[in-house]
């Protein structure tokens, strides 16, 4: 519903001239709740503006229900903004800001006082109707700026960042809420974040860009693991990499003898192979891996497991867990020697160039 | 609890040396306030309220008569009393004057204001720069300089004439469109400072709120700009409309003196007049008048608050 045509954002001209996004191509289907990823600097919050009406695009085209509305101006686009610093009216009352877009608008005032306590039951703030902004903690706040968003019955809801100023424990609270709220009203959320923990449990799509360009758009199980390039890999979750060759369908790596490539998987000469720590298995495993030796180089405690930092004898060291469990039979120290195995199902082959896979 | 009675003792005299400690930090603030406000005002409330001397000044003894003559003329011929209408006519002039200055600096000193808080910072000073430069310049000077520009063979006239604009010079001198436009321009840069403070401390992530949520530019104007900017503009409205209404030497040069205000009704008192206990009583009727203007403002917005609120 609404599709993203090679949307393009320069800023500035001549010299100066930063292309701060490259002709973007998204089709975000409704009631999707679908994540913009990226460092900063990424152009996630550009797009973002762009959606909004902020920003005008240097070219390309914003369609939504059919109609482009690239150049139609933010406050008659159907589309409302959760921002970063929540940007609550400080002299208003919690009511009165939740009335805005609705009054703006030229609602009829017999509908908007109900439409206010409907939308501020929905986020949990009716008992607060009576304060000013400024009386209010993070949380609340968080909440306000919400209904104030949902009140006007936007066709898309835009969240820039909206959780990053809380803290963990009412970010964790938060991510739940936002989803189930988004499953309940049915409604199309455009979240940015930064952060890929927050990305891939709360996402229907993610999409990772960097530099102005879409790394990858998939589902955040696809992303994880089948990522298409290594700046995927590296941004989300932790990622062995690993220098490798195919030669006649065989693929030679950590200096163990060639083994098949794996299924799907089609390249010849250097490769970049990229495995997860989880999926290194400690000793030797059954099926076809490629088992190798190395000496334990670092042990780190994290809970349920132990990232183990593994030396190989090629000089390639490689990241993996040992899980903390009671039956656990292995015992590890730094300077022991390990054997580990890696399966050849779990290797993914990326292409060599990130730059090249855009 | 029986309590020790030299723990008690050592208690009080920790707290009187405490009590000795803020009186003498709050010294030189009470010294500056009593110097320089109180006692002057005591001064002029004193005068009010003494005879005039024969050549000025003041004499020792209680008399009426200054306070008198502010409301009430002496017949020149059957010396009964009749209302000082003139001088009600000179408030009414100077208080509408004010308004007009205010108003007027208003209009050029918010997009004056607006226009300097959106520059880049690193520019912001020198905008600021030229905005008060001309007001560490003496009032004289300035309303001198202005005067240069409007008058018969002044720059303003010489452009209008070389333009075509005109085929004679404009008569602007001594008119109150005059002491109007020398006002302003003196005043200008008390109402820009602080409207000035007020835009620059405002968010316009906030104007993009209201805008994402529906609002056109004027709504927003009305509903999030101004509401928030609206102390920074009393408070530049006060610091105009107060002196404005005092202001003696500005009407003077620009209108020539042919419109008194109340400010040359003092002057005059205490010059020509020779009558400092009527100077000194109008001199305390003028502060009267903006205390009680100030009063009422301020009562009306706490109860504006109140039911906002």
């Amino acid at each position: 519903m609404l599709d993203i045509r090679s949307l393009s954002k320069k800023f500035g001209s001549g010299d100066s001239a930063f292309q701060a996004l490259k002709s973007i191509d998204i089709t975000i289907e409704e009631g999707e709740f679908f994540t913009l990823l990226g460092p900063s600097g990424c152009g996630k919050t550009t797009l973002l503006r762009l959606i909004a009406g902020f920003e005008q695009p240097s070219g390309g085209q914003l369609v939504l229900d059919g109609k482009d509305i690239a150049t139609t101006p933010p406050n008659h686009r159907p589309v409302n903004t959760v921002f970063q610093s929540y940007a609550l009216f400080p002299h208003m009352t919690v009511a009165q800001n939740v009335a805005f877009g609705l009054e703006a608008r030229g609602t009829n005032p017999a509908e908007v006082a109900p439409r206010v306590d409907e939308i501020l039951g929905i986020v949990q703030m009716a008992h607060l109707r009576d304060r000013k902004s400024s009386q209010m903690s993070g949380g609340q706040q968080q909440r306000v700026a919400l209904a104030r968003a949902l009140a006007p019955r936007p066709r898309i809801l835009l969240l820039d960042e909206p959780l990053s100023a809380l803290d963990l424990k009412l970010r964790k609270q938060m991510q739940f809420e936002l989803k189930r709220l988004q499953r309940e009203l049915g409604l199309t959320f455009i979240f940015v974040t930064h952060d890929q923990d927050e990305a891939l449990t709360m996402s229907d799509r993610i999409a990772v860009m960097d530099g102005g360009t879409l790394q990858q758009v998939a589902d955040p199980r696809t992303l994880y693991d089948h990522p298409a390039n290594r700046f995927v890999a590296e941004f989300i979750g932790e990622a062995n990499f690993l220098s490798g060759t195919v030669a006649g369908g065989k693929l030679s790596l950590i200096g163990q003898a060639p083994v098949p490539l794996p299924r799907g998987a089609d390249a010849s000469g250097p490769v970049t192979v990229m495995i997860r720590p989880e999926q290194v298995v400690i000793g030797a495993a059954g099926g076809d891996a490629i088992t190798a030796d190395g000496r334990i180089e670092a042990l780190v405690f994290s809970g349920t497991d132990t990232h183990v930092t593994l030396r190989l004898q090629n000089g390639d060291t490689l990241s993996l867990r040992a899980p903390n469990n009671s039956h656990a039979t292995t015992t590890f120290a730094e300077g022991e020697p390990l054997r580990v195995s890696l399966p050849i199902g779990a290797l993914r082959l990326l292409p060599e160039d990130v730059a090249d896979a855009a | 609890m029986p309590r020790n009675p030299t723990a008690a003792a050592n208690e009080s005299a920790v707290m009187r040396a405490e009590t000795r400690r803020r009186w003498s930090l709050a010294l030189p603030a009470l010294t500056v306030i009593t110097l320089c406000s109180i006692l002057p005002l005591g001064v002029m409330v004193a005068y009010s309220f003494m005879e005039a001397g024969q050549y000025g000044n003041v004499q020792w003894g209680f008399s009426l008569e200054g306070w008198r003559a502010v409301f009430l003329d002496r017949d020149f011929f059957d010396d009964s009393y009749i209302p000082a209408t003139a001088h009600l006519t000179i408030l009414a002039r100077s208080i509408l004057l004010a308004l007009a200055t205010t108003a007027l600096t208003f209009v050029f000193g918010i997009p004056t204001a607006w226009f300097i808080a959106t520059r880049p910072p690193a520019t912001r000073a020198y905008w600021m720069f030229l905005i008060t430069v001309p007001f560490w310049t003496n009032l004289l000077v300035r309303t001198i300089a202005i005067q240069e520009v409007i008058r018969a063979d002044g720059t303003l006239n010489r452009l209008l004439l070389a333009t075509g604009l005109i085929d004679e010079p404009l008569q602007m001198m001594f008119t109150n469109g005059a002491v109007l436009v020398g006002m302003t321009y003196v005043y200008l840069p008390l109402m820009v400072l602080p409207v000035y403070a007020a835009i620059e401390k405002f968010d316009f992530r906030l104007a993009e709120a209201a805008y994402d949520l529906h609002a056109s530019r004027l709504y927003c104007l009305r509903r999030v700009v101004l509401p928030l900017m609206w102390p920074g503009i009393v408070a530049g409205s006060i610091l105009v409309f107060i002196p404005a209404l005092g202001a003696y030497v500005t009407p003077r040069l620009m209108g020539g003196g042919r419109a008194m205000m109340w400010g040359n009704l003092i002057d005059l008192q205490f010059g020509q007049g020779r009558n400092w206990p009527l100077g000194a009583a109008l001199s305390i009727t003028l502060t009267l008048v903006v205390v009680g203007a100030m009063v009422w403002y301020a009562r009306r917005a706490a109860k504006g608050a109140e039911t906002n609120g």
